[in-house]
């Protein structure tokens, strides 16, 4: 089977906030910044919780009682580092054998200036493993029509 | 391109399960429509979304109409989750600043 280059959303920009701030409120208050409109639960989503330690859920609260996983925390290193698996795939779906690492740097530059360094990476892994593995022509055509976007677009 | 509409497209259960469909091959209506708890005409409207997200193209064999997957409509996918991030992280940002001036 053919590999797949490397792809991934990188994003960089600076927080007016200490570098614990910027932390704290990624983490804790995720439920505060997450746009409420997008989860793959089954009725509409009241919450958005990561669970504060290595191997705790990322999952979302909906008001039928329902929770949808959307992955879990790989990397738990206050106030620097936080790396969470996602799992949605691109079927949006929680597929426990896909591991996509979101990865989150905080980088104090100063008293209330932090630097974030944003990574979603492996993201070639989000298309339907079953798809890949039948390697059809239509799937081939798809990964080199992929690629060619992928080389544009990587940074 | 309209990734947002692509996206928005795919927030159906019933559409998402037409598109993971089409991933195995192209169909036509009363293909898709098989196994699906839902009427042929809210298939075709389901169809009639997804179409104009352009997640997916309708072709013309014979007497019959074949939808397939839009090859442009799946990197669409990819660069909804990049313009997502951007909305994210910007209430990311913005929270964290409201924070830090309150403390």
């Amino acid at each position: 089977m053919e590999t797949i280059n490397l792809t991934s959303i990188k994003k960089e920009f600076l927080v007016e906030a200490s570098q614990q701030t910027a932390f704290e409120v990624f983490t804790q208050k995720i439920d505060l910044w997450w746009p409420h409109s997008h989860h793959i639960g089954s009725s509409d989503m009241t919450e958005m919780v990561v669970e504060p330690r290595i191997g705790g859920r990322w999952y979302s609260k909906h008001t039928d009682g329902s929770e949808a996983n959307t992955g879990y925390v790989l990397t738990y290193q206050p106030y620097d580092l936080l790396v969470l698996a996602w799992q949605i795939d691109g079927d949006f779906k929680c597929n426990p054998d896909l591991i996509t690492e979101v990865v989150t740097e905080f980088i104090s530059e100063g008293p209330t200036t932090t630097r974030v360094k944003f990574e979603h990476k492996d993201l070639h892994k989000l298309g339907n493993g079953k798809v890949v593995d039948s390697m059809d022509q239509g799937w081939g055509e798809i990964m080199d029509l992929y690629k060619q976007f992928v080389k544009q677009t990587i940074i | 391109m309209n990734s947002q509409l692509a996206f928005n497209a795919l927030g159906d259960p019933t559409r998402r399960a037409i598109f993971e469909k089409l991933q195995y091959r192209p169909m036509a209506v009363v293909d898709i429509a098989d196994g699906l708890p839902i009427s042929r005409p809210a298939v075709s409207q389901h169809l009639k979304v997804l179409k104009e997200a352009k997640l997916i193209n309708l072709r013309t064999v014979g007497n019959n109409n074949i939808y397939e997957l839009n090859r442009e409509g799946i990197i669409a996918m990819r660069s909804y989750l990049d313009k997502f991030w951007d909305d994210a992280l910007a209430n990311f940002k913005a929270l964290a600043e409201k924070t830090e001036k309150e403390k």
